[in-house]
């Protein structure tokens, strides 16, 4: 029988929406079928053809104490605070076994807004411009000391935060999750899917007249736990999350694949994962956007799946009283299937005349598509899917027991590729070569770059890489390296077999924010279609997709500069879960004149080339760049034949929630994330004989992770050399962190023999040469803003 | 209405703002090929370039007024 360490339970909800500012407010509408989508009041209609929205009223969601908070994470704490009163809980205390899962499409939209039309051009308006400032500020207010990251799946990201949660705590890195997701309606987005015609000029009718979608805002939070800790502690137990899946596309930037295929196959996933079968699934929260891509290719997968095997399915899409709340939806609609599944009610799909309820019949075939009224009905287990920009599919399921379901999980796992786009140079074979060499970055030589050499030789046409932003160009290109340094060929045979993590700190900010500035000089009609799919975070996963044929997992993280081996943690716990064979596993960030500027508002930008651990500075040197590490079983790298860089043995992330702009007073929580990495690899801080650090140059920083290796290693610090790539490279955030691993992997393979960049720590800081041939087993660490970290142990094979 | 000079803008337009390079974009290449590759996405960027530019509407206009940059400007001449 599956132990309660590994059953997964649903403890506490909280959500506010367009029909509620509580659960049971939002539940007993959605129930009596209210709609809560009218005129927008929010953005400027000037010239739109469609002005519908669903729009939290929330009369005290402003307070004194949350001034200058941004609209998204405001909606964020207050779901989270409706679920741990629900769940009975107060406070985790700094607990390391207390995470926080966010997902979010569009994060600070609404500050990005009054950036640029309000002109608060401010230091807190830009810390509140990311996604990853959401979880950040959830985890501080509630005392998570934990994983805390943020999903970036646009509109998967919901339900992508909760099947990550389960996954953190099956693997004995949590015990209780808050997950969910949040999105704040904003000029961007609406502006955005208006240039797509993809908003219907009327409230919108899912699965009926499928002309366009409303947008919506809102979010949801929801409690998950193990069985254990919620036993040990007497919670209520609403339901089991039973399994998820998720997979991509390799289709289109926004449209879903017209066969359903990605669509079903994360459906099928969830399913197997949950050990149960179409004739199991009682009620479908479909993801229902009510556009005619979407209904279509849903109407499809649902009938391929269910139609022979299952006489009485429900399916519904709540959508249509809420609105598409982007990436608060999948949190929100998981609520909602909860609710029904413990309510024993579905609630309906509104907006149906009785015209339209006749049509329906002959597309709805067996299929219960709960036209306008709920439905009383015994149910037993319930899905929600989401379905993305991007390509991304996700399906979780819901139910009474998680039924013990044997999967085969890798035991080892390991780096056999890597791809690195710097600024001075691209490919792994340039970096070694820049390693060896020792090359420095200079004032005028901090952006990465990709030429058409570059495409050429990956195989990549105009056709495609023209739509790309700077962002997609260095992922795609690293991407691609990486599967070719690894002699990786995707076919029709393995191609959901491997996935995507990618990691990064800033994302889209910088796109959303130039699209902004379009919006603000023409007015909201006249956003560009063709700019918009760059806006969100996860186009350059989507992209890698795409170009790659890669169908697998596919998540995009962000939790600060640490995302870049966040994402390689990540991906390496898919494997060992037997949820892909492979993974590309991904740090990019892109550095452009408005990345650049906005550094600089939060004072951290340094106008000369910074050194790590020598400072006074209170900056670093900002460069960019996207470096993707191939890693794969030992099963999968052994069947191929594939080289071997380097074992991946463990990755720990802890958090100490201090302000956005700072790391100071957070270091305990690095100690704990490498104990949590070495425990993890069964090894102790004595076996390690080398660190890749984070450094930057900036005091603080340097000064948080020196100390913290000080009370980790003790004396033996002196014979533990520390080694930058930053100072060769500058601080190019996730993809620092990312190359850090890389670094890493070049070492223990014996390609990097020497190593000038590195430091010895005694009573001082000094720089020292390092003979690498004899480190065996390296840490490699990475902070994020806010006090977040994540370490990560590399093993020579 | 100088259709050349339609062709130079529509040509200027794709480089600047649909990110096709210069050299593989002829007025008679196709668009929606493989080559050059255009989708959905594009067409509603050509559909208000060519409203905001030229005041002509090519919404729900058949798809064989967008196959080349030749065509639209036959369109816009047309129908301006």
């Amino acid at each position: 029988m599956i132990n309660d360490e590994k059953r997964c339970v649903i403890t506490g909800l909280g959500m506010l929406c367009a029909i509620g500012n509580s659960v049971d407010e939002c539940w007993k509408n959605a129930v009596e079928g209210k709609s809560g989508i009218e005129h927008t009041t929010a953005v400027d209609t000037k010239d739109c053809y469609a002005d519908y929205a669903g729009e939290v009223k929330c009369p005290d969601l402003d307070t004194p104490e949350n001034a200058g908070v941004d609209r998204v994470t405001k909606l964020c704490i207050r779901a989270t605070e409706e679920a741990m009163r629900d769940a009975g809980l107060k406070g985790f205390n700094g607990d390391g076994k207390a995470a926080v899962i966010m997902g979010s499409c569009v994060g600070g939209a609404v500050s990005i807004d009054s950036y640029y039309k309000d002109g608060k051009k401010d230091k807190n308006t830009v810390l509140q411009m990311p996604i990853s400032s959401i979880a950040s500020q959830v985890a501080r207010k509630v005392g998570a000391g934990g994983v805390v990251t943020n999903v970036a799946n646009a509109c998967a990201a919901g339900t992508i935060s909760i099947a990550y949660a389960v996954d953190i705590i099956r693997a004995g890195k949590a015990d209780v999750v808050i997950a969910g997701g949040s999105d704040a309606f904003s000029s961007v987005p609406y502006a955005g899917f208006i240039s797509l015609h993809a908003l219907s000029d009327k409230p919108c009718s899912p699965f009926n007249h499928s002309v366009g979608l409303n947008l919506g805002e809102g979010s949801a939070a929801l409690v998950v736990e193990s069985m254990a800790h919620a036993k040990a502690r007497g919670a209520h137990i609403y339901c089991e999350v039973l399994g998820s899946g998720i997979t991509s596309d390799a289709h289109h930037i926004t449209a879903p694949r017209p066969d359903g295929e990605g669509q079903m196959k994360a459906i099928s996933r969830a399913m197997a994962a949950a050990g149960i079968s179409e004739s199991d699934i009682n009620y479908v929260n479909a993801h229902g956007t009510g556009t005619a891509k979407n209904d279509q290719a849903e109407f499809l997968s649902l009938h391929t799946i269910f139609d022979d095997k299952n006489p009485d399915l429900s399916v519904s899409s709540t959508k249509s009283m809420t609105g598409h709340c982007l990436g608060a939806a999948g949190a929100i609609e998981a609520v909602f299937a909860v609710k029904a599944l413990t309510e024993n009610i579905v609630p309906p799909t509104v907006g149906y005349t009785p015209e339209d309820i006749e049509a329906l019949k002959e597309k709805a075939g067996k299929i219960d598509f709960t036209p306008n009224a709920a439905r009383k009905k015994q149910l037993s287990a319930v899905m929600s899917n989401s379905f993305a920009f991007g390509g991304n599919n996700a399906s979780i399921i819901f139910g009474e027991k998680t039924k013990e379901v044997k999967k085969v999980g890798a035991k080892d796992v390991h780096i056999t590729g890597i791809g690195a786009v710097t600024p001075l140079g691209n490919g792994v074979d340039k970096y070694v070569e820049v390693a060896k060499a020792d090359g420095r970055v200079t004032a005028d030589t901090l952006r990465s770059a990709i030429s058409t050499a570059d495409y050429d030789a990956l195989g990549l046409k105009m056709a495609f890489y023209r739509k790309l932003d700077r962002f997609s160009q260095l992922q795609s290109v690293s991407g691609m390296q990486a599967l070719a340094d690894g002699g990786y060929t995707v076919t029709d045979d393995n191609a959901f077999d491997i996935g995507i993590i990618v990691g990064t700190s800033t994302g889209a900010v910088d796109p959303a924010c130039d699209f902004e500035v379009m919006l603000a000089e023409r007015g909201n009609a006249f956003g560009s279609a063709f700019k918009f799919p760059n806006t969100v975070y996860n186009a350059a996963g989507g992209y890698l997709s795409i170009c790659s044929g890669v169908k697998g997992y596919n998540v995009t993280v962000t939790n600060g500069v640490q995302s870049g081996i966040f994402a390689l943690g990540y991906a390496v716990e898919v494997i060992r879960n037997g949820d892909a064979a492979a993974m590309l596993a991904c740090g990019t960030d892109a550095s452009s004149d408005v990345m650049d500027e906005l550094v600089e508002k939060v004072e951290l930008k340094a106008d000369k080339i910074v050194k790590p651990y020598k400072g006074k500075d209170k900056k670093f040197t900002l460069s960019d760049g996207s470096v993707t590490l191939l890693v794969e079983s030992g099963n999968s790298a052994k069947t191929r034949g594939a080289k071997k860089y380097c074992k991946v043995s463990g990755f720990g992330s802890a958090t100490h929630g201090v302000s956005l702009d700072t790391i100071d007073g957070s270091g305990e929580a690095l100690d704990r994330a490498i104990s949590i990495a070495l425990k993890d690899a069964g090894l102790t801080a004595n076996d390690i004989d080398g660190i890749i650090g984070f450094g930057n140059g900036h005091v603080e920083i340097d000064k948080t992770e020196i100390e913290s290796y000080k009370r980790v290693f003790g004396a033996r610090l002196e014979a533990v050399p520390v080694i930058s790539v930053k100072e060769r490279l500058g601080e190019g955030r996730a993809a620092s962190a990312a190359l850090s691993a890389a670094h890493g992997a070049l070492i223990l393979s014996g390609k990097i023999e020497t190593e000038k960049s590195a430091y010895k720590i005694g009573k001082k800081t000094e720089k020292t040469e390092v003979k690498c041939g004899a480190l065996t087993k390296l840490l490699v660490t990475s902070y994020g803003l806010g006090g977040g970290y994540s370490a990560v142990v590399l093993e020579k094979e | 209405m100088d259709e050349l000079k339609i062709k130079q803008g529509l040509k200027d337009f794709f480089c600047n703002n649909l990110g096709i390079e210069a050299d593989q974009l002829e007025y008679d290449t196709p668009l929606f090929s493989d080559g050059i590759g255009l989708d959905s996405i594009d067409s509603l960027e050509i559909i208000s370039y060519v409203d905001g530019e030229y005041g002509v509407s090519m919404t729900g206009v058949g798809k064989d007024h967008f196959y080349n940059i030749d065509a639209i400007a036959a369109y816009i001449v047309a129908n301006s």
